[in-house]
């Protein structure tokens, strides 16, 4: 399975001189780039297409909803072309978003699709945010907020034009926004792109590493909420086995209803059919295929599943889950904390 | 839907059963019983509108209003669009009144 890494974040935050930095990287270099073309935003391209040949440009406008078919496409002929030997063989995508997408979709675009999803498969979303302008473009943009939220990683660009304070703030805002994800600090150089691109969750020997990362900002969060904003974020944590089948009829039932405000799903399940872990993980109304772990990431056995939502309180969620796991098993009502 | 969609092996993550070995199932409820559970499980949530979801040949899944109207889907993902066209809105696992009913039902 190839892994696709998105790059997202809003206009002149970063992402070109991320991908040139690290695409020039011998280890990066059998990686296929797709950039779009959004107005001025195609000069990208410019630039990318020095460092890297499999760039593709699509052409027709904004990547986020009106060209999902042509991702599709361009993802089957970079395939169909390395395979047939008319490019080189890669063995990672990046896409590269423009500045007001959202990349969902593009989540989605790969987990729909049959062909696509028996080669590729979806890696960390990086997220790069300015330090200088981060603060008010996360205030006033509602799109800059949402990539925030969905990434796995953020980088924090600039750094070296910013003053700590100004740093900082962002930082509590990022935080707030997405406190599963790691936030790095950087000035445009030196990038940990290990850890970065290839650390992810479908990478079975990282795997147990990627969890352990995001339980342990689970274990310090607690519940967050946003002054004067809508997003959410907290964990649920159940010390009892769950019946595999009751969450996944729940977690799509919820999906369908408000896959739109549940922005990130991930989760470590203590289940009743399994000895060993099972790792969930969702962006808005797409589950990845659940993995197992072989062995717990810690001491702890209880279920912890993190969300960040939009307009949908930690109340309801958790009261839901509660109710509709015991009205299944009566027995185990009081097995959901 | 065709036999190649079939074969192309869309299995929707639902489908699938935690037990070790990959989600294979196979060791301990069988296929049938497996899909059983499921219809069972997606009933519970069904009660408060009355309808009903059946496995049909242990390959798609059949879901029947109070009313008589039906329809085939494919898996658990696809059950709950099937409920809002059938019944006119979705089920909303969020609402109060759904819980409720839910627990009057159970």
């Amino acid at each position: 399975m190839i892994p696709v890494n998105v790059v997202t974040g809003f206009l002149g935050s970063g992402k070109t001189t991320l991908l040139r930095e690290v695409l020039a990287r011998p280890e990066f270099s059998d990686t296929a780039v797709i950039v779009n073309e959004f107005g001025e935003v195609g000069l990208d391209h410019i630039l990318l297409e020095e460092v890297e040949e499999g760039v593709l440009l699509l052409d027709s406008g904004c990547l986020c909803c009106t060209i999902r078919s042509d991702l599709q496409e361009t993802l089957k002929a970079l395939y169909d072309r390395a395979a047939a030997g008319a490019i080189p063989r890669f063995s990672r995508v990046v896409v590269e978003t423009t500045g007001l997408a959202d990349p969902a979709p593009i989540v989605s675009t790969i987990a729909a699709e049959p062909v696509l999803r028996n080669h590729f498969r979806i890696g960390n979303i990086i997220c790069t945010v300015e330090a200088v302008a981060g603060h008010a473009t996360l205030r006033d943009q509602p799109e800059a907020a949402k990539q925030v939220s969905v990434a796995d990683r953020i980088l924090l660009t600039k750094c070296d034009l910013a003053e700590e304070g100004a740093i900082a703030e962002v930082e509590a805002e990022l935080h707030r926004l997405n406190p599963f994800a790691e936030i790095w600090r950087t000035t445009g150089q030196g990038f940990n792109a290990d850890v970065l691109f290839r650390e992810d969750l479908g990478d079975a020997e990282r795997r147990a590493t990627e969890v352990a990362r995001w339980l342990e900002k689970a274990h310090t969060l607690g519940h967050h909420h946003i002054e004067d904003s809508h997003t959410n974020s907290f964990v649920l944590r159940y010390e009892h086995p769950i019946d595999w089948t009751a969450f996944g009829v729940w977690l799509t039932m919820l999906l369908h209803a408000h896959g739109e405000k549940v922005i990130r799903v991930k989760g470590i399940l203590n289940l009743r059919e399994s000895e060993t872990p099972v790792v969930i993980q969702g962006v808005q109304h797409v589950v990845h295929p659940p993995m197992h772990l072989t062995h717990w990431p810690d001491a702890d056995r209880s279920s912890r599943i993190v969300f960040i939502t939009r307009d949908v309180e930690e109340a309801a969620i958790r009261s839901s889950l509660r109710r509709f796991l015991a009205a299944v098993r009566p027995a185990d009502s009081e097995a959901a904390a | 839907m065709c036999g190649l969609c079939g074969l192309l092996g869309i299995v929707h993550w639902t489908e699938t059963s935690a037990h070790p070995g990959a989600f294979t199932g196979d060791r301990r409820r069988t296929v049938r019983a497996e899909r059983a559970h499921r219809a069972t499980v997606v009933n519970t949530a069904l009660a408060p509108y009355r309808m009903k979801l059946s496995d049909f040949q242990a390959t798609s899944y059949v879901l029947r209003s109070a009313t008589g109207k039906s329809e085939i889907v494919d898996d658990i993902q696809a059950v709950w669009g099937a409920v809002e066209r059938l019944r006119g809105a979705p089920v909303d696992p969020l609402s109060p009144e759904w819980l409720d009913a839910l627990e009057r039902a159970t």
